[in-house]
């Protein structure tokens, strides 16, 4: 009995504790719901007006495990606010969630809405889902990650970044910076160029660190400099073009963590940076750039001149990525459009509401510096 | 005759199903000895629980020193001056002795913990007490004697003034129940009252007073012991007269077939070079003291402890035993000193610790027969009359003796020929092991074998058709019951010793 | 005189793993060049901040034959709602690390009354609020991850407490010395005060430590509110040593402590472990974390490798009991 009357008095306590804590945090969650009530309110106009809006869409993204994902909201609520018509995001704890994701997605396909919005976890998973949503005649537009070979029917257009593109823009404009570094590089005196890729399994990951390389080992035969990839065998394997390690003027080691952890990621970093030939360092998403950011916290060899330091760069935004590139550490950071694709998702979807033809938008990666980092097109991109 | 210091009246206790405590009345002086008998489930242990406040008693009172009184736990009544000293040993086996002496109330510098000190009130208290032990020696490291001498001396350092021993000598060798004894008899001259629980007829009339008996869970009466017979305690408690004399002579014929040989077996320090055959129809006791190596070498024997050399025969056939899986294909059954921790499964029903040994002889498919199960055990219920209201019942609710029988169906379900008795009577009341011994005539009367093992002098005398007697891992000598008398045995035992 | 004896006294089992320790530098040492400096010293510092302070407070349910699983997830989820409170709602960096320590304790209360007071079996029921956390941080920060304020801002002063960097770039792991306070603070509550001392009965015979007197439901919860103030302090040293906490992440941090503490001679079975020995152990798996990878163990090699140095360290003790 006793331990019955605790039992509930412990819930109770939860429950209030868990009640107090959400006021700490109130008055985010107001705010969504002002933003709701508001968005509600344009619904109601706009059926009053124009015809165009009051669709109603499901978006899922991969998780709201980073900050990516805020900017793809911001996208997706201004996209709804411009057209009047309303979507919910929903993602799972985080991006290995496979089957939660899918569930989630079959009740949103449950919902009826005039279209889904999906970033995919695991292409390979979301075949059924795709196949249901097309037998309910609900259209889907892929965003952030394409999904190859989608049943007939179902995915009828894609927003993505295209990685292969975004990795090469890292190479691109990293190469200047380190040019004479690697043009002064001979057999005996090697130059070491270091990328730290989150896993080696993901095909985003995949394009973008395999993208770097390619144009990478490109710009080095430009300059007359034979290029060796060592480190994580999937990477090593990948790479077309390369000698043995001991015939190249420039070798690009590739690290992996053993688990996608924030201190696994800057211990790859750390272990390429304490080389003496090591000349620059790219972090291929925001959790590998802020390894290199962290391993830099005890090494302190980052710098935008090559004379004095390790160049570095990375990918994504963040702050302490920004904070980065305002205090000299990193020369820049390849941006992709969360945003944009946020947006481009739903302006698609309110296309294909109302009939109009759609095909795939390929986004762009961009690369931002010093320089541009407050431009208007970019700015909005840099999610902290 | 002191005082009366604590008087227990009309203490009523029921729990679901059992009426455990029924009207009970008891009375402790000053400076006596109490012994409290009664077969296990009489209600002692539920009586003294309820004085110490481990229960609460549903009517009666208590008066305590004059005043009456009702403690809320264990530490109230420690503090009050009632303090028991349990029959499972209360240990914390990866604690010093001095920690374990003072737990619950250590000596403190601010908030540090004062071993220093610690350790020097428990050498006093030793001292006093003319124990030899050392206070920072871990726990564990301990022979079961000394650490219920670490008991005592922590009944005795809560400066009490009653005492409760609850079966302390069950786990002792004689020498360290004279130590005790020695203590108790020193605490009598210090005017504290002391209730002495225990199952042995000798030891009640060597050291205690009075005797109050108890039978299921009512009071019976008191006797002031130098004045009464064991026989008049054992009508008390059973109502029946059941005491037994020692055998004279073995009924096994001298050439009964040898099933079971052992030679040269070693494990270790406490089993040396020990050979010895066992004969159809024969109980073989092992005698000795705490320590000889007697469980080791059975527990070597039935393979549950690697060996280090010795040849096994089994029905005149060589067999290697080297998993207790091994003794059991050989037809060997195995009844643990410790029920608890090797025997039996308290939490499952008596029918499912009969067919445990057995499995495959109770499966049908891949489903367990459960009728099967049933009807077996049943018919091993009727058979050694234990007493359960059903098959269904869980151990845990059995009292001691009919445990032990539950133990024995398992091997005798499993068709074991040679059956290993360690220490079969121990924590068992007088009625039960009259019981036990009943039963293992019967076995041997069938054709099974024994090997029994016991502290006890007065069961090996009286059970054992011959009489292996070990001493420090080795054997010492072997006698046949005929001439086996207590001191012979006790030569053997402490040969090497002295 | 603690430290006389706490460091005097080194029992068998330490010393061992202070040679696992000196026998793994030398080895990592030879194998890679770059492994001998400096950084990397600083570097393997760095890593066991965190699974230090988890480790010291996940010592006293393991000694109590218990264990803590939400103090993974638990550390993020606490470093996210503070660091939510810091950036988010403005409060200051002081008020967000109590925040974060007293999520931790609040939580450490809610186990050991699962534990304790509810005779929850310890294993489910932390398992339990390893997925309430998981689920907890998240839900009341809008799933967002959080950066807690830089080094290089005023506010981000908290972080020198583990890492100084002096005028002329020299970095100083001063973390070090708050950790070794800490356990040699915790050694002595172990070895020296009431609670470590009913932490090791409990473990040893909690019905016989309950018959002595001992309010042992106390001391039981106490066990886990000692193993939820830690991961409180292990949040804040997460968000000290890293750029971001990512909601969703933690799973599987406690598996770190609770190896490390094991590697340092903890019983799993309770009533046996020092402070000292699961902080040793902790290097030992941060040497492991950060050394691996230096010798050129690619990622697949890395895990493998670390499950196999836990089950030799395990299998020591296995081999001495039976002995």
């Amino acid at each position: 009995m006793k331990k019955k009357m605790l039992a509930i008095l412990l819930g109770a306590v939860m429950v209030l504790s868990l009640a107090a804590c959400g006021g700490g945090g109130g008055d985010a969650k107001d705010d969504t719901k002002k933003d709701d009530t508001k968005k509600e309110e344009t619904k109601k106009d706009d059926e009053g007006g124009s015809k165009d809006g009051g669709y109603h869409f499901e978006v899922i993204v991969k998780s709201f495990q980073s900050t990516y994902w805020q900017a793809a909201v911001i996208g997706i609520d201004n996209a709804c606010e411009e057209l009047g018509v309303t979507a919910n995001a929903n993602g799972p704890a985080n991006e290995s969630d496979i089957a939660d994701q899918i569930q989630m997605i079959d009740s949103a396909i449950e919902k009826k809405p005039d279209g889904i919005g999906l970033a995919a976890c695991d292409t390979n998973s979301v075949m059924d889902s795709l196949t249901k949503a097309a037998e309910a005649g609900i259209p889907v537009v892929c965003f952030d990650t394409g999904i190859d070979n989608a049943p007939e029917g179902s995915v009828y257009a894609t927003v993505a970044t295209d990685n292969e593109a975004a990795g090469a823009c890292a190479a691109e404009n990293m190469f200047p910076v380190i040019e004479d570094k690697i043009k002064a590089a001979t057999v005996d005196a090697k130059v070491r160029i270091g990328e730290v890729n989150q896993d080696a399994t993901g095909l985003n990951i995949q394009q973008r660190g395999n993208g770097f390389i390619v144009k990478m080992i490109e710009l080095c035969n430009g300059v007359d400099k034979k290029v060796a990839v060592v480190g994580n065998e999937f990477y090593v394997n990948a790479a077309e073009g390369t000698v043995a390690e001991s015939e190249a003027e420039v070798i690009i080691e590739v690290g992996v963590p053993a688990q996608t952890t924030v201190d696994l990621a800057s211990t790859e970093a750390q272990k390429i940076m304490a080389k003496d030939d090591t000349i620059a360092i790219w972090g291929s998403n925001q959790t590998t750039a802020e390894g290199v950011i962290t391993a830099n916290g005890t090494l302190n060899k980052l710098s935008t001149d090559p004379s004095k330091g390790i160049i570095g760069a990375g990918f994504d935004a963040g702050t302490p990525q920004k904070e980065a590139i305002k205090n000299g550490q990193f020369i820049g950071s390849v941006t992709q459009s969360p945003l944009m694709m946020g947006y481009e998702c739903i302006q698609t979807l309110n296309k294909i509401a109302k009939g109009e033809s759609v095909s795939d938008i390929p986004m762009d990666g961009y690369w931002y510096d010093m320089e541009n980092m407050e431009d208007d097109n970019i700015k909005p991109n840099l999610y902290d | 005759m002191g005082e009366v210091i604590l008087t227990m009246k009309d203490i009523d206790k029921s729990f679901p199903g059992v009426h455990a405590l029924d009207h009970v009345d008891l009375e402790v002086r000053k400076g006596e000895v109490l012994a409290l008998m009664g077969e296990n489930g009489a209600g002692k242990s539920t009586l003294m629980k309820v004085l110490t406040g481990i229960y609460k008693k549903d009517s009666g009172t208590i008066t305590y020193e004059g005043k009456e009184v009702e403690f809320k736990n264990t530490r109230e009544a420690q503090d009050a001056g009632i303090v028991i000293v349990h029959q499972e040993l209360n240990m914390l086996g990866h604690l010093t002795v001095a920690q374990n002496l003072f737990i619950g109330r250590e000596f403190k510098k601010g908030i540090r913990i004062d071993d220093k000190k610690m350790n020097e009130e428990a050498k006093k208290l030793f001292d006093r007490l003319n124990v030899n032990i050392d206070p920072k020696e871990t726990m564990s490291n301990l022979t079961v004697g000394k650490q219920q001498m670490c008991e005592i001396a922590k009944a005795v350092s809560f400066d009490a003034k009653v005492i409760i021993f609850d079966e302390p000598s069950a786990a002792l060798t004689e020498s360290e129940i004279e130590e005790m004894f020695k203590i108790i008899r020193d605490l009598k001259k210090k005017d504290i009252a002391m209730v002495y629980i225990s199952h042995r007829m000798d030891e009640i009339k060597v050291i205690t007073d009075r005797v109050t008996v108890m039978r299921d869970g009512t009071y019976v009466g008191t006797l002031i012991t130098e004045e009464c017979t064991k026989e008049d305690i054992i009508n008390m408690m059973v109502g029946r007269v059941i005491y037994e004399d020692p055998k004279t002579e073995s009924a096994v014929p001298k050439d009964a077939p040898v099933v079971l040989k052992v030679e040269h077996l070693n494990a270790g320090k406490m089993v040396q070079d020990v050979s010895f055959e066992l004969r159809k129809g024969e109980i073989l006791g092992f005698s000795g003291l705490m320590g000889a190596g007697r469980t080791e070498t059975a527990r070597a024997l039935f393979g549950a402890d690697p060996k280090e050399g010795g040849d096994i025969y089994v029905n005149g056939t060589k067999v290697t035993i080297n998993t207790p899986q091994d003794a059991v294909d050989c037809g060997l059954g195995y009844l643990s000193e410790d029920r608890k921790r090797y025997g039996i499964v308290v939490q499952k029903t008596v029918a499912q610790n009969t067919s445990m040994a057995f499995m495959k002889n109770f499966m049908k498919g891949i489903f367990i027969d459960k009728k099967k199960e049933k009807d077996v055990a049943r018919e091993y219920v009727d058979a050694l009359a234990t007493k359960t209201p059903s098959v269904e019942q869980l151990v845990v609710n059995l009292s001691g003796g009919n445990q032990q029988k539950v133990v024995v169906a398992k091997w005798l379900a499993r068709n074991s020929d040679i059956l290993i008795f360690d220490e079969p009577t121990r924590g068992i009341d007088v009625g039960a092991k009259n019981e036990i011994y009943k039963l293992m005539n019967k076995l041997v009367a069938e054709g099974k074998s024994i090997i029994m093992i016991s502290s006890e002098m007065t069961e090996i005398l009286r059970m054992s058709d011959r009489i292996v007697v070990m001493c420090e891992g080795k054997k010492t000598g072997e006698l046949d019951i005929a001439e086996a008398t207590q001191e012979s045995i006790m030569n053997l035992a402490t040969r090497e010793i002295a | 005189m603690v430290k006389k004896r706490a460091f005097g006294k080194l029992k068998g089992r330490e010393v061992m793993v202070l040679g696992i320790i000196a026998a793994m530098i030398i080895l990592f040492s030879f194998l890679s060049p770059t492994f001998r400096t400096y950084p990397t010293l600083v570097s393997v510092l760095d890593n066991s901040y965190y699974i230090t302070l988890m480790a010291l407070g996940v010592t006293f349910p393991l000694i109590t034959g218990g264990v803590d699983l939400s103090i993974g997830t638990g550390l993020v989820s606490y470093a996210l709602i503070g660091g939510y409170l810091i950036v988010h709602q403005g409060v200051p960096v002081g008020v967000g690390i109590l925040a974060c320590i007293g999520m931790g304790v609040l939580i450490g209360v809610f186990n050991g009354v699962l534990v304790a007071v509810m005779d929850l079996p310890p294993f489910l029921a932390t398992l339990c609020t390893c997925m309430i956390t998981r689920g907890l941080g998240p839900a009341l920060c809008g799933g967002f991850g959080v950066s807690w304020p830089s080094a290089l801002s005023e506010s981000g002063a908290f972080r020198k407490i583990f890492k100084f960097t002096t005028a002329n770039g020299t970095v100083v792991p001063i973390g070090i010395i708050f950790i070794v306070v800490l356990v040699l603070i915790m050694s002595f509550v172990l070895n020296h005060t009431r609670v470590g001392r009913y932490t090791i009965a409990i473990g040893s015979n909690k019905e016989a430590t309950r018959l002595a007197g001992v309010n042992v439901k106390f001391y039981h919860m106490l066990a886990y509110i000692i193993s939820g103030l830690f991961a409180g302090l292990a949040g804040v040293a997460y968000a000290a040593t890293y750029a971001t906490i990512y909601p969703g992440s933690g799973a599987g941090f406690e598996l770190d402590a609770i190896g490390g503490a094991i590697v340092g001679g903890v019983s799993a079975s309770g009533g046996v472990g020092s402070i000292i020995g699961a902080f040793l152990g902790v290097i030992v798996i941060c040497l492991m974390k950060v050394g691996l990878p230096f010798i050129g163990l690619q990622a697949n090699w890395q895990q493998i490798f670390t499950g196999l140095v836990l089950i030799a360290a395990v299998l020591i003790d296995v081999v001495k009991k039976k002995k």
